[in-house]
């Protein structure tokens, strides 16, 4: 493309090209459509009702209250404590789980008996509905009758008596931890496939230029995993950053557990607060999109880096 | 571009809520369309009845009845799932829609001001006048709104206070006996996680205690008294002192009723269900439940529950499901509900039936509960209110606010839910 652009060229050769790019738009249009109708249709929607407070007493009265929704969303301590916490849970969370993630990857990666077995089962956490592994935790960490009181108490370990999903910065943990034993092992397949897309040549060069373990790893396996590692923390993060499904079992959003979702879902569908409601996931919608632009940003450019390399 | 569009695509999931949270037109409150006992003569067609998930096949067996005794008509079971949550929201979507899929709507009590006041509902004042003596007085007030009655009790149920024999001899005769009995033993749970069963238990306290949220009439708020005050300050010395473990905080129904079935509490609040769990347990030998006390001096008072049948405004066919829902209410098929699926009837005469007797060996405690139990507060913007108060209450009991903090804040805040327009 970029060589036809810079070619200086005759009139013909520009019809040419215009036709093509007539032709190119033709077939794009049908998908374009469909991004419109699934993508930018909600999109709009969600705005237009965000504009509007909609009656709680009589369905179908409403009335256009201008901003009102945000200022109400960004001048409540709900928004803001949520945010907070929405951020500290995607942080903390998906390192882990890239950490984590990156070390199973690299030992399922390694050839020994029964790999295939060892890599079917570590998707298994990641395969159970998130409402199961929450209801799961929920009774692990539950006090006295959990198990990690009772194993606390049983080694005489300090922390038998903590109300784990009942203190502020302790439920949190919790519900961070449940997250990356879910999905460790996704981020673990989606490297292990960026591991294998990795030419063996490459090693055994390194090898042979004497390269030690740690050298090979830092030097070829890590520069070449960026454009696998980017993918799976930008699926990671917006999944994140949109957690509803283990802060509603785990605690109901008590003890500092409150995530963007959370409050969404209970303006809208709890309270039938539409406007506030809608306009919360518009901001909820934001800051994802602001995060993903961020990646892409920063991260993205490593990508092009590599390939035009 | 691509990239960027792929990563728009992926963000748009969050927007998901949105899109589901439909606006409408159409309906309205206002005039209601009433609906007489008569008009339940020579009807005919199908009725659709939506409620919740068929546990016991109990609902089953009772369209079955229905359809055998009344060949013109043709009932049929549309289940909702079994969280009253999940409930409402398929309800609430279908009404919105102006579906006439639901004719028989079941109804939890708490939602039946809203939907009467969405213009959702036939008003049903004359059918249930008709035969109201038939009911239990206090689940007659959970149907009524704006002066008219909107549905039929159905169901009822009201909490208990279940206490352990080998560690207390008698049933506590007031809640400070009975604090002052659970800090000596091994506590009182009950349901604090922050959620609507708080509520509950918060409501039943300020009920003994002489306490309002709502004014009768269901306009003022009047939770801003000194016995909210008190019953708060209660609830806080009782986490204090021991008499109650912090860890109710993060209690629901089930979770509480593990904890008092491992024997790690002499004294549980919950609702009858947990009766014959208990009684399998390894404590069936060694519980007891009584009505709720009162305080010093005072009466005992509950909050009720239970499901409630309405007749959706939508229906192409509401003599039909009148019918049908006058059917549910009679003696026989309310012991059966009893009987079958522990649903408490709503209907006084069932209790002295041997039958449910059997079936319910607290037959009588449990009528007793249900008479001295009061509807909680009826208004469309039930869920707000609730919330109101879980969330003071729940900051109460972490000690992050003071009962005088807490009954200010619940009171403004369920000021701003009645002024919702």
């Amino acid at each position: 493309m970029e060589a036809t652009a810079s070619e200086p060229s005759g009139r013909g050769r520009r019809s040419v090209f215009r036709e093509e790019r007539r032709l190119g738009a033709g077939m794009l249009t049908p998908a374009l459509a469909v991004i419109a109708l699934v993508a930018a249709y909600p999109i709009l929607y969600a705005l237009w009702l965000s504009l509007h407070q909609y009656s709680v007493i009589t369905p179908g009265l409403s009335r256009f209250v201008g901003f009102d929704n945000y200022s109400e969303a960004l001048g409540s301590s709900e928004f803001w404590g949520a945010m907070t916490t929405t951020l500290i849970f995607t942080v903390s969370s998906v390192a882990l789980e890239l950490v984590i993630g990156l070390g199973m990857a690299l030992v399922m990666h390694q050839a020994f008996r029964g790999r295939a077995l060892l890599r079917a089962v570590v998707l298994v956490p990641w395969a159970i509905l998130t409402v199961v592994t929450a209801i799961t935790w929920r009774t692990i960490f539950e006090p006295d009758l959990g198990f990690v009181n009772t194993m606390l108490e049983t080694l005489s370990l300090p922390g038998s008596n903590v109300i784990w999903l009942g203190e502020t910065g302790y439920a949190l943990g919790v519900m961070i931890l449940a997250d990356v034993w879910k999905t460790a092992p996704f981020m673990a397949l989606l490297i292990l496939a960026g591991l294998q897309g990795i030419p063996d040549e490459l090693h055994d060069a390194a090898k042979v230029d004497g390269a030690n373990t740690w050298q090979r790893f830092r030097n070829v396996t890590l520069p070449l995993l960026i454009p696998a590692i980017t993918v799976a923390l930008i699926f990671r993060t917006l999944d994140a950053l949109r957690i509803f499904d283990l802060p509603y079992v785990l605690t109901k959003g008590a003890n500092g557990t409150e995530t963007l979702s959370l409050i969404a879902q209970e303006e809208l569908v709890t309270n039938r607060n539409t406007g506030l409601g809608s306009a919360l996931s518009v901001l909820t919608f934001m800051t994802v999109m602001g995060v993903s632009f961020l990646y892409i940003r920063f991260i993205g450019g490593n990508i092009r880096a590599l390939t035009e390399d | 571009m691509l990239r960027y569009l792929l990563v728009l695509a992926a963000c748009l999931a969050c927007l998901g809520l949105t899109a589901c949270g439909d606006d409408d037109d159409g309906g309205g409150g206002g005039d209601a369309k009433a609906l007489e006992s008569s008009e339940a003569r020579d009807a005919s067609g199908d009725v659709g009845w939506c409620i919740g998930k068929d546990t016991s096949g109990a609902f089953t067996t009772a369209i079955e009845e229905f359809n055998k005794e009344n060949p013109k008509l043709n009932a049929q079971l549309l289940e909702l799932p079994e969280s009253a949550d999940l409930q409402r929201e398929q309800q609430v979507q279908r009404l919105r829609a102006e579906s006439s899929e639901c004719d028989v709507l079941g109804m939890d009590v708490i939602w039946t001001a809203e939907y009467a006041a969405a213009g959702w509902l036939y008003d049903l004042t004359s059918v249930v006048d008709e035969q109201e003596g038939a009911f239990i007085p206090s689940t007659v007030e959970t149907v009524e709104f704006e002066n008219s009655k909107w549905a039929l009790p159905f169901n009822t149920n009201a909490g208990f206070v279940y206490y352990r024999t080998n560690e207390v001899q008698d049933a506590p005769k007031t809640w400070e006996e009975l604090y002052d009995k659970a800090k000596e033993t091994k506590g009182l749970v009950y349901q604090g996680e922050r959620y609507e069963g708080l509520t509950v238990n918060f409501i039943e306290l300020l009920s003994s205690a002489g306490g309002k949220v709502l004014s009768d009439d269901g306009e003022t708020v009047e939770i801003d008294s000194p016995q909210t005050r008190e019953v708060l300050e209660f609830m806080r010395s009782g986490i204090q002192s021991g008499a109650v473990p912090r860890a109710v905080t993060t209690y629901e129904e089930e979770s509480s009723r593990r904890a008092f079935e491992a024997g790690n509490a002499t004294f549980m609040r919950n609702w009858p269900y947990a009766y014959a769990l208990a009684k399998e347990s390894g404590i069936a030998d060694s519980f007891e439940i009584t009505t709720f006390p009162g305080f010093a001096g005072g009466e005992g008072a509950g909050a009720l529950g239970g499901y409630n049948l309405g007749i959706s405004a939508y229906s192409d066919n509401p003599g039909g499901a009148l019918a049908f829902a006058e059917f549910l209410v009679t003696p026989e098929v309310q012991e059966e509900m009893v009987v079958k699926a522990t649903l408490p009837a709503t209907v006084t005469e069932v209790y002295d039936d041997p039958q449910v007797k059997e079936a319910l060996p607290f037959a009588e405690e449990l009528r007793k509960a249900i008479e001295q139990a009061e509807p909680r507060p009826v208004s469309p913007v039930y869920p707000e209110i609730s919330q109101a108060i879980y969330d003071n209450v729940f900051a109460v009991l972490n000690g992050r606010s003071s009962p005088d903090e807490a009954a200010s804040a619940m009171s403004s805040q369920i000021e701003e839910a009645l002024a919702r327009f």
